[in-house]
Formats: structure tokens, C-alpha cells, sequence
């Protein structure tokens, strides 16, 4: 059966994009160890992200009082940079745009993002290399354990 | 057919990352998941200037898998020699490196000019037990540190015994068989312990000989020092324990390495005189009382299953039932070890059993006749099983976990006093 694997890369040659600035996906369709490239997706332009992060900030750690939520602008709560561990839903639309894919490959991936891929059974390879070498050696493994055959080498 | 392996005596082979440890200002470089060194370590004495808390460790996840660990090992490596103030590196492998095939060797052989050394040795689970790791350990020092030299100190004796960590007595153990080396007028040099570490490393091309005290293990560890330095060895297969098998040991490595007789016996009987002072104090609890069980079981590494068979039937005129030797004895080894429990005094022979499988053994111990209350020397898994037999249970084998040892011993004449110590204590324990 075949699957799917999200690259980020600006040329389509290296991988040369984190995850936190890639703007769109290549998509690319693997059966076996053959693979093609099947689509380009973009990145929806967050419109008020921002916003959306302080809301999710209010709601979350602002009630009991004590926590992430008072005060010092130090904690968790301040998510107006949408940096910190403003939770789940810093990177869910760029998560939520790959869903049906099986693994991304990027240059740099931060952990938040990397455990919420986790939850969606998405692996996550933060490599430097060719996008060719990443699809060859992601595939074979695939392969390999799809088919019950030893990595060993 | 897959076998399931009931109650576990041994960890995989990156359990010589204890070895390492064991020698003084070494450290394990660990190429390997994250958990192997938390899984591995005993707390059981393995804190301190370095623990496995603190082992540097590629913690290699599913990206390495398939693009390769050893970049990852490269830079962990160096920073290591960075942060870590050691005076020896020992990358260890763990299974998943070796699986897909890093070439760790040649990663650890670009550090080969690094101002501390830095060595390797394949410790993967699946090539064996932490017994083996520990022979790759020293095979590692021995090939890839070590040079042959033409200097000999006369006097100079390596000494190994068992696996440290894993032999619950190690330290004391290496301590009192040091001391009683000296005493003949010995030069023993020990790798593992107190103020030991690399300054005696350094030594060991420059031994007389060395004194393997095992009946396996490290075997091919001296073979290849005769090889490669030229230095011989005797192999002692049996752990001295109380007063007739060290006797006998002393003799033997005072007639191998030449050394004066009257010297020997000088010292033998001073030792043995005391010994049996002690002996005879206390023969009246010995005897008349019968606290003691009639028929012994050892269960555990064939080092102590030997060495204490042979003190509990030698010393103390107890009748060995079947022993249990649970650490997956290499097959070649087997029948000369077998043929030791065919040695003992008074023509009496113990049969022995090479078994891994606790349940098997468990099965056997409950099916034997021990003519009574069994006593029985074992790991802790024993201890239930010999209280639902209602015997005696002394925790000398791995896994313990009812006894703290910090530098006590069994080996020697003192050590043997000391399983007495222990043993009766146990069975007096029972009686008030």
C-alpha cells in the first residue's frame, strides 16, 4: 500500500527548511521503494495567530489563579510571541496539513511539534541532506518493517 | 523456538558499562537507546564521580535507525573528552548500533590522537551477557590501549576475578586476595577498585604473569595478553574460599611464580591457625546443635556455585545436593568446569547443572530430598522458593536485594570466616 511523506524544502533538491518556516510541503507518494513526487501543499496563512494564541493562553492558565497564569509575563501564559508552550495549538494547522501523511522530513524540528506529529503516528526526521538520499533511506526502512525483514545490515 | 527466559541472572552485554565503572576515573561513552544505562545499573554502590546517570549516551532513536548514529556518536564522543574529566573512554555499543551497521570502530579510531584515550569495545545484547561484555572490555583495553613492552617487574601479577558489579563481593573480594599476594611476596596489580584505575592499566605489559581466578571467565582475555605480551598465566579456576582452598591456591601460585616455599607455608600457617581457632571456638555450634541444614544448593555464576561448593563440602563437611550454574556458561567451557565438582574431599562428588531457566531449576529444588531443611545459596529469586521449603537462604548471587555489601568478601581465609558469619547467623536466626 502506498503512503505518503511530507519534505520541506525550498528547491525541491536538499532539505533545507525547518519545520517552523516552511510555508508549503512537498508531498511525495512512496510504494515499496519507489516514490514520486505527488503534490505541493501550502501552509494556510495564519490570520491572527497571534490572537489565537492569547485566547488559548486566557483559557488555559488564567483560571485557578496560581500557575502559569500569574502574573510575572516569565511563565507559560505569555503567548503573545506564540513562542513558549502555548500548547497544542502553536502548530496544529501545518500538523492538521499532513495528517495523511506517514513521516515529514525537515532540516530542524522542535519538540513540541515532533510529539504532536508523535500523536498522529507521523515520524518525524529532522536530517541535512538530499531529498532524494531522505526519500531512498526512509523508504527502504519503511519497507523493511512493513515486511518483517531484519535492518540488520 | 523462541525460549522465554524466566527469572534473569545476567544483563545483555552492555552491562559491562559496570566494568568500566568499576575502574577507577573510566568512563562509558554509550552508543546506544535511551534507558539501556538506567535499565542496566543496580544502584546497588554505582554512585559516585561518575554514575550511569551521568554516562554519556548517543540515546539514538528511530532517525538514526535509518540515516545512521554516527555522526551523533562523533559529536558525543567529543564533547565527552570536553566536559568529562576522565583519564580513560570506553565506547560501548549497544544493539540497535550494531543492527543497522554503524561503524563505531572507526568513528572511536578518528579520536585516536585525542590527548586522553578513547577505546571501543561491541557490547551489543545480542552477542552475549555482561560476562562477555566484560571479556570485550578488557579485550578492547588489551588491543587497542595497551603495548607490548620488554620491561618486566619481577613480582609483577595481573590478578582478574569475576565480573565486578555482577559479583556482589567484588571489591572485597579483589582486596583480600591483593593482600594475601603481598603476603607471599607478590606484586598484585588490580584494574578494578580503590586507587586503582589507569596508573595500573599501564602495568600490565609489564607483569611476571598473570593469575586468572575463574573458572571461564577472562580466559581468553589472558590467552591474548600470553599472545601479545608474552606474558604466561595461570588460570586458578576455583574462587579461594576459607582455609583448604586457599591453602592449596597460595601453594600453587607461589610454585608457579617461584617464590620461596617456606615463605608460602609461613604465611599458610599463620592464617590457618587462626582459621581454625575460630573453627574450634565455635565447633561446639557447629556440631551439637544442628542448626545447620544437612545438604546445600548453590544457585549462581559458576565462579561462586564452585567456590562455594567446594568451601560448604571442603570446610564445613556439608553434603552438596544438585548446584545450578546460571550464567550461560560458554559450551566449550562446560566440562572442565563440570569436572571440578567431581574434586571435592572426602570422594565426594556434587552433581551440577548448566541452567538458565529458573523455573526448571526451582522445579528440581522442590522435587530434591535434602534429608531435611535445605540450605540454599542463590540469587534472591531463591529466597521465596526456600521459604516455602522451609530451609536456610543466603543472597550471594545477582540479583540481591537483601543484602547491602560495601567492601565485605568471601574469598580468602577471612572471607571464608565471614559466609560462615553469615550462614549461621541465618540459620540461628530460625532456632531463637
Amino acid at each position: 500500500m502506498s503512503y505518503l511523506i511530507a519534505i520541506a524544502s525550498s528547491d525541491e533538491k536538499n532539505i533545507d527548511l525547518t519545520f517552523g518556516a516552511a510555508d508549503s510541503f512537498i508531498i511525495y507518494e512512496v510504494e515499496g521503494t519507489e516514490y514520486h513526487k505527488k503534490e505541493v501543499r501550502q501552509v494556510p496563512q495564519e490570520e491572527g495567530a497571534a490572537e489565537g494564541s492569547l485566547a488559548a493562553g486566557g483559557s488555559a492558565c488564567g483560571g485557578s489563579g496560581n500557575g502559569c497564569g500569574n502574573g510575572s509575563g516569565s511563565g507559560c501564559g505569555n503567548g503573545r510571541q506564540g513562542g513558549g508552550c502555548t500548547g497544542p495549538d502553536s502548530h496544529s494547522a501545518k500538523v492538521e496539513l499532513i495528517a495523511d501523511c506517514r513521516s515529514l522530513v525537515c532540516k530542524k524540528i522542535g519538540f513540541q511539534a515532533t510529539r504532536q506529529l508523535e500523536k498522529k503516528a507521523i515520524a518525524s526526521f529532522d536530517v541535512d541532506c538530499t531529498v532524494d538520499e531522505a526519500l531512498t533511506k526512509i523508504s527502504t526502512y519503511f519497507s523493511k518493517i512493513d515486511n518483517h525483514i531484519s535492518l540488520r545490515q | 523456538m523462541a525460549k522465554l527466559l524466566d527469572k534473569q541472572r545476567y544483563k545483555c552485554a552492555l552491562g559491562a558499562m559496570q566494568t568500566v565503572q568499576a575502574i577507577d576515573r573510566a568512563i562509558p561513552v554509550l552508543h546506544s537507546g535511551p534507558g539501556c544505562a538506567q535499565k542496566l545499573s543496580d544502584s546497588n554502590g554505582s554512585s559516585g564521580y561518575f554514575s550511569p546517570n551521568i554516562f554519556p549516551c548517543t540515546s539514538i532513536n528511530e532517525k538514526d535507525v535509518v540515516f545512521g548514529g554516527v555522526k551523533k556518536l562523533h559529536s558525543t564522543i567529543e564533547n565527552a573528552l570536553k566536559v568529562i574529566d576522565a583519564d580513560l573512554y570506553v565506547v560501548l555499543t549497544g544493539c540497535i548500533p550494531e543492527i543497522v551497521g554503524d561503524d563505531s570502530g572507526e568513528v572511536v579510531s578518528e579520536f585516536a590522537d585525542s590527548e586522553k584515550p578513547v577505546i571501543y569495545a561491541p557490547t551489543a545484547g545480542f552477542k552475549g551477557n555482561n560476562y562477555k561484555g566484560h571479556e570485550q572490555v578488557i579485550e578492547a583495553i588489551v588491543d587497542q590501549y595497551l603495548k607490548k613492552t620488554d620491561e618486566k617487574e619481577e613480582g609483577l601479577v595481573n590478578v582478574w576475578v569475576d565480573v565486578p558489579y555482577q559479583d556482589l563481593y567484588w571489591n572485597g573480594n579483589y582486596n583480600e586476595i591483593e593482600k594475601l599476594l603481598k603476603e607471599i611476596g607478590l606484586k598484585p596489580n588490580v584494574i578494578f577498585g580503590y586507587k586503582k584505575g589507569i596508573d595500573n592499566i599501564n602495568k600490565i605489559p609489564k607483569a611476571q604473569f598473570n593469575l586468572l581466578i575463574s573458572p571461564w571467565v577472562s580466559l581468553k582475555n589472558v590467552k591474548k595478553m600470553e599472545k601479545k605480551f608474552g606474558t604466561p598465566y595461570l588460570h586458578y579456576k576455583t574462587l579461594p574460599v576459607g582455609a583448604f582452598e586457599t591453602s592449596k591456591f597460595l601453594r600453587e601460585v607461589g610454585e608457579f611464580a617461584g617464590l620461596d616455599k617456606q615463605k608460602v607455608e609461613a604465611v599458610i600457617t599463620e592464617h590457618e591457625n587462626y582459621y581454625y581457632y575460630l573453627i574450634e571456638r565455635f565447633a561446639d555450634l557447629f556440631l551439637e546443635n544442628r542448626v545447620i541444614n544437612k545438604q546445600f544448593t548453590v544457585v549462581g555464576d559458576a565462579q561462586y556455585v564452585l567456590g562455594i561448593t567446594k568451601f560448604l563440602t571442603n570446610d564445613l563437611g556439608l553434603v552438596p545436593a544438585k548446584q545450578f550454574i546460571t550464567d550461560d556458561t560458554p559450551k566449550e567451557h562446560r566440562e572442565a568446569i563440570a569436572e571440578e565438582f567431581k574434586k571435592l574431599n572426602y570422594g565426594i562428588q556434587a552433581e551440577v547443572e548448566f541452567e538458565t531457566d529458573g523455573y526448571k531449576i526451582h522445579q528440581q529444588i522442590k522435587e530434591h530430598d535434602y534429608h531435611g531443611y535445605p540450605l540454599i545459596l542463590g540469587g534472591y529469586y531463591e529466597r521465596e522458593l526456600t521459604e516455602e521449603l522451609k530451609g536456610n537462604f543466603l543472597n550471594v548471587s545477582w540479583p540481591v536485594r537483601d543484602k547491602i555489601v560495601l567492601d565485605d568478601f568471601i574469598a580468602g581465609y577471612t572471607g571464608g570466616i565471614r559466609l560462615i558469619e553469615d550462614i549461621y547467623t541465618v540459620a540461628s536466626q530460625r532456632f531463637n
